[in-house]
């Protein structure tokens, strides 16, 4: 029981939040903006299946955005030549794994620190996007919205997609050898070694998922909208870190799963809606993100504290 | 790459990374001067090579270099702030704020503003050192939270203008021939400098970088040092913006975004190592004037010109740079594990 | 006693290993039996981690072989290692504290590839099968993190048992491990060699050695100096094969009477730690030792002194007057010293030079107004490293460039240097060679003769017995017993165990 505190918390907050909701703003449970608010999610989901992993190995990505970005801007270019999406998607997966494998190189092979190496990728990539593009949009043709079904069937798709992939991810991590190779390497790569695992090529291969769940994210955004903007990706790392965070991961490594993140982010999809039920304006976003992030964070310490010094 | 205050073994390696270093900042404006200076048809000299050109790049490089000389002090003892170019944001807005919605004078508001940028600092000081949290989630949450602030305080939208000329004379005049802010920043340099290298304060830095449950045992006050580098870190940054206003003339919320990057490539290209204990204040100097070289020489060359894409070169560079840094200060180390794992075959 | 075979089931043939500039193995020959236990025995620095760390293959010899029944072996690895029924267990266990005891046992024990499905009833299942042999009293669903260091051990014993190991490595296993705990483990040592398993078993504790080893092999200087059968052989000659010389065991005499009370606890307890009613006097002048079993409440006691867990009940009186230190900084200036048992974390920076190290406890006095004199510094440096005969090649030498015994004295001139009134010792020569240890001891009689209280904490009994002027034994948390410096060892060991007689 105590090993899932944490997350069960924070289905409970979620819940209150919740019924906080249907009691002071009933509006917000109306069947199609709902629907349209988790599907516009869906991706931001997937994406935090990919930060959760990063996290338990004891790493950090705060490049996710711009690969994000990267990937739907290439998505866009080629679908707009008229590729058929059965070809975007999956080119867009391989483009963001190649994005993460070169984080994965640097810091699974040099043993450089993550959050300096995905900082400097992180603007390499923007920048590079930024020069390409020059802030263009990219307009995208109708066939690939929603993915050239009706508009709720292409909803239901995505976000069915989305929980599979995070329900092959809550078990894969429990039930997986290689998925509990994750835990022990983010726990103590050292004594990982000893055990006979390779946090290496584990550190290499959870950054090339990351960046190839960016890629899959990506499609998965642009078959919501008929443009693609080269900023959409801003922001996204903080806010998939603060979900995965509330939702219990521990920074330090080594424990919380995805139900967790899933909690989280679901936590944190409300919260904006939520705010504008109460008519709080968007620029308060980064304020209650940055705060979120605060609360979970010294909430964990707080607990860390009261079960005692530890040793030396 | 070792940079301790006065070890005469260590000298020698010393002098040769930091050497190295002024060799490459040498090349490195030199190639600007080059192909970054032309006469235009008034037969005038234009572009890297003049005075005014120089004289911006150290106005420009203030900003950032008080940002690192801010940050290498957290860096020594193995931590990180991620909210420092937020904080600057915040100190801006408030700054402005102060002065012209609460009628303040320029002294006491930019002395409010410098408190402001203490407390932010403390915040960070207080989670890390009281809480035990790990710097790197507090400060990434801090990071979103003060450029929030800044954003929620200006609804998005305000921009601060009209200073007086007496306060822009900080960011955009000349005293005793250089840029007025060079002589703020010459002053922190040096103070930062003593604190680092002439104090124990800056020795305690090192061994809590090194081991913090050795500075314990030591007894050292862990606690204390440790909220001191961050606190200081915010108080710098708080400068940090009055210099920015002054030169800008104005004070928006999205004041020194971006300028983290900047600041952890010019302290790590510096020699400071990132994970603790080693690292010197003329290292973090030389790598931001090769930082600021680099910005403002990209903007001067003709082909970026054209591109228009000065902001989009400098940043990627600057990515490329802080990698190659990092890869360059552990390389040793991988060298020799290659040859012992190849010797072990 | 054990019939020698004629093929050996480990053989390590002129095996060197260099790690960058130091030798640490120069030409090593070691052999291993099935069904018998070979005692590794050596200074520190002499090459016995080395030659462990090649058998289990976390490092690769630079030249030399590996043949292990009959097969040579050149490109070892960890997992190699384990598939060929080698297991070690570690000082300190290298164990996954956030996961549970299952997993660490199961990630151990269990083959297969990445993409296997992970069997949970089974792995819990072996695990506490695993745990109920060798006696140990926590489930498996546990997590590492909540274990003790001695439970900690036990899984990582309960590891090689599962792995049903043909080798298995035994590294100071003993060392934080109660009595009851101690003879559990040389039960399942002697159950291994019943079961022909081979064992090399590292110890500093000559009576183990020759209580429970059929050969030991003695390293010094990265050779092999000599195998002897343990039962043809004395301890003073293993002793002078380890060290090279005659080195006598005995004790330096105490020469003074202890004079007036420095410390005195009146019913001192820490709830976190667990320490409750320590009452004691110690004098200037006087050896107090600490005796008692892991876990007793030693180092809380010394934590609690030195402002770590500071006290919540109870009175500190230093010459008279209370006090109250809530951290280390408190203590220091209240001058109050205290030289930890982890030497490498806690006693010295090891990235760091001596003369940083050496003046690291004393900032305020020699750097008054925060400001750094180096000429001071060097000077105190050098008049340290020649007080305590350390040998290293100069203040400006790293501290990780010393061995074990030399890295001990720095650790204990950074305090002497703080001119303590009460200096608090925690395992002062653990993991020392015998020439060093003895020279920590006559160092730690000076100092009693030259006035100071010195409270020195050890497990190995017979250096209790032999430097305490008092003998304290804690048990449970308490200060148990006080009893005279020339006490009984059994004594001793009963006001530790708790028994009468």
């Amino acid at each position: 029981m105590n090993r899932y505190f944490r997350e069960i918390s924070v289905t409970a907050a979620l819940g209150l939040v919740l019924l906080a909701m249907a009691v002071f703003a009933p509006g917000f449970f109306q069947p199609q903006p709902l629907l349209s608010l988790v599907t516009r999610e869906a991706p931001t989901l997937v994406v935090a299946c990919g930060m959760a992993l990063v996290i338990i190995s004891r790493q950090i990505d705060i490049s996710v955005g711009s690969q994000f970005s990267v990937c739907s801007i290439c998505a866009g270019v080629l679908a707009a030549r008229g590729w058929p999406l059965a070809v975007v998607g999956p080119a867009a997966a391989a483009l963001g794994a190649l994005l993460g494998a070169f984080n994965g190189v640097l810091v699974a092979g040099l043993r450089l620190p993550s959050i300096v190496v995905t900082l400097a990728t992180m603007v390499m990539l923007r920048q590079g996007l930024n020069l390409v593009q020059q802030g263009a949009f990219v307009n995208l043709p109708d066939r690939v919205q929603w993915f050239g079904l009706s508009q709720a069937a292409g909803q239901w798709t995505l976000v069915g997609a989305a929980l599979v992939l995070l329900v092959i991810f809550g078990l894969a991590m429990r039930q997986l050898a290689t998925g509990r190779w994750v835990y022990a390497v983010g726990t103590d790569d050292e004594a990982a070694r000893l055990a006979g695992i390779r946090p290496q090529l584990v550190t290499f291969l959870v950054f090339v998922l990351m960046g190839l769940l960016a890629g899959v994210a990506a499609t998965m955004n642009i078959v919501q909208s008929p443009q693609v903007q080269p900023a959409v990706g801003s922001g996204l790392e903080l806010k998939v870190i603060a979900a995965v965070v509330v939702g219990g991961v521990a920074i330090s490594g080594g424990r919380g799963n995805v139900w967790g993140a899933f909690a989280g982010l679901l936590l944190l999809a409300c919260v904006s809606p939520a705010l504008t039920h109460l008519h709080v304006e968007a620029y308060w976003e980064k304020t209650i993100q940055g705060a979120i992030i605060l609360l979970a964070v010294v909430a964990d310490g707080l607990r860390q504290r009261k079960r005692g010094e530890g040793q030396a | 790459m070792s940079a301790d205050e006065h070890p005469p073994a260590w000298r020698k390696l010393l002098f040769s990374y930091e050497s190295l270093l002024l060799v490459v900042l040498v090349a490195e404006w030199f190639f600007f001067y080059r192909y970054g200076t032309t006469t235009n048809r008034r037969g005038v000299l234009v572009g890297f090579g003049t005075l005014d050109r120089q004289f911006d790049i150290l106005r420009h490089s203030c900003e950032i270099g008080l940002l690192a000389l801010a940050l290498t002090p957290v860096i020594l003892t193995a931590g990180i702030d991620l909210s420092v170019g937020s904080l600057l944001g915040l100190c801006a807005i408030t700054f402005g704020m102060l002065w012209h919605d609460g009628g303040l004078s320029i002294p006491v508001a930019a002395a409010l503003t410098l408190g402001v940028g203490a407390l932010g600092g403390g915040l960070n000081a207080g989670l890390i050192t009281i809480l035990r949290l790990p710097p790197l989630i507090v400060t990434l949450g801090t990071y979103s939270l003060f450029r929030g602030l800044a954003e929620a305080i200006t609804h998005g939208a305000v921009t601060y203008t009209d200073f007086p000329a007496s306060f822009l004379y900080l960011g955009q005049e000349r005293w005793l021939g250089l840029p007025t802010q060079a002589w703020l920043f010459l002053l922190a340099a040096v103070v930062v400098w003593v604190l680092v290298h002439r104090t124990t304060f800056g020795r305690s830095f090192r061994v809590i970088g090194f081991s913090p449950e050795g500075a314990r045992y030591a007894g050292l006050p862990v606690g204390r040092r440790t909220a001191l580098v961050y606190v200081l870190a915010g108080l710098i940054a708080a400068l940090a913006a009055l210099i920015y206003t002054a030169r800008l003339g104005q004070a928006k919320a999205d004041a020194g975004t971006g300028y983290e990057l900047f600041a952890i490539t010019a302290v790590v290209l510096g020699g400071t190592s990132i994970f603790g204990g080693r690292g010197s204040i003329t290292g973090t100097l030389l790598g931001v004037a090769a930082i600021a070289v680099l910005k403002n020489g990209l903007a001067c060359l003709p082909a970026v010109i054209r591109l228009n894409a000065a902001e989009e070169m400098s940043g990627m560079l600057t990515g490329a740079l802080l990698l190659l840094a990092l890869t360059g200060s552990i390389l040793p180390k991988i060298l020799s594990t290659l040859r012992t794992r190849r010797q072990a075959g | 006693m054990r019939q020698t075979t004629s093929a050996p089931l480990l053989r390590l043939e002129g095996i060197k290993k260099n790690y960058g500039a130091v030798r640490a193995l120069q030409g090593v020959d070691f052999e291993l039996q099935a069904g018998e236990v070979h005692a590794l025995l050596g200074e520190n620095g002499a090459g016995k981690s080395t030659l462990i760390n090649l058998i289990t293959g976390a490092r690769r010899p630079d030249a030399g072989t590996l043949t292990l029944a009959g097969r040579p072996l050149p490109g070892l690895d960890p997992a190699a290692a384990r598939a060929l029924g080698i297991a070690c267990v570690h000082q300190q266990p290298a164990l996954f504290a956030e996961l549970s005891v299952a997993e660490n046992i199961g990630l151990r024990l269990e083959a297969g590839g990445a993409w296997r499905r992970v069997d949970w009833p089974r792995r819990e299942a072996r695990a506490a099968e695993l745990l109920q042999r060798i006696g140990a009293e926590f489930p498996a669903s546990r997590t590492v993190r909540e274990l003790s260091m001695p439970e900690q051990q036990l899984v990582e014993i309960a590891c090689a048992l599962g792995v049903g190991a043909r080798i298995v490595i035994m590294d100071e296993p003993t060392s934080s491990l109660t009595r009851r705990e101690q003879e559990q483990l040389y039960g399942i040592v002697r159950g291994l060699r019943a079961a022909g398993t081979g064992v090399i078993y590292i110890s500093h504790r000559l009576e183990e050695i020759f209580a429970l080893a059929d050969r030991v092999t003695v390293l010094r200087d990265g050779v092999s100096v000599g195998t002897h059968a343990v039962a043809a052989v004395t301890e003073p000659e293993l002793i002078r094969l380890m060290v090279g010389r005659e080195v006598s065991q005995l004790y330096p005499p105490a020469e003074s009477a202890p004079g007036a009370a420095v410390l005195e606890l009146r019913g001192v307890g820490c709830r976190a730690a667990g320490m409750h009613g320590v009452s004691c006097t110690v004098h200037a002048g006087e050896v107090f030792g600490l005796a008692g079993l892991v876990g007793a409440g030693r180092t809380e006691l010394a934590r609690t002194l030195f402002g770590l867990t500071p006290a919540d009940a109870g009175e500190i009186l230093l010459h008279g007057r209370r006090i109250h230190p809530r951290s280390p900084p408190e203590a220091v200036a209240l001058g109050i010293a205290y030289v930890p048992e982890d030497r490498r974390r806690h006693g010295i920076v090891l990235e760091m030079p001596v003369a940083h190290n050496l003046t690291m406890a004393v900032h305020p006095r020699l750097f008054p107004g925060a400001w750094l004199r180096f000429g001071a510094e060097q000077a105190l440096a050098r008049e340290s490293l020649r007080d305590l005969a350390v040998k290293c090649p100069g203040p400006d030498a790293l501290g990780g460039s010393l061995s074990g015994g030399n890295q001990q004295k720095v650790s204990l001139a950074r305090w002497l240097a703080t001119r303590p009134k009460l200096l608090i010792l925690d395992e002062p020569t653990q993991g020392v060679d015998v020439g060093a240890k003895s020279e920590i001891h006559r160092i730690i009689r000076r100092l009693a003769r030259d006035g100071l209280a010195v409270i020195m904490i050890s497990s190995d009994l017979p250096e209790v017995l032999g430097m305490s002027d008092r003998i304290g034994v804690m048990r449970g948390g308490t200060l148990a017993a006080v009893l005279p410096g020339k006490s009984d060892p059994h004594t001793v060991m009963a006001a530790a165990l708790g028994q009468s007689s």
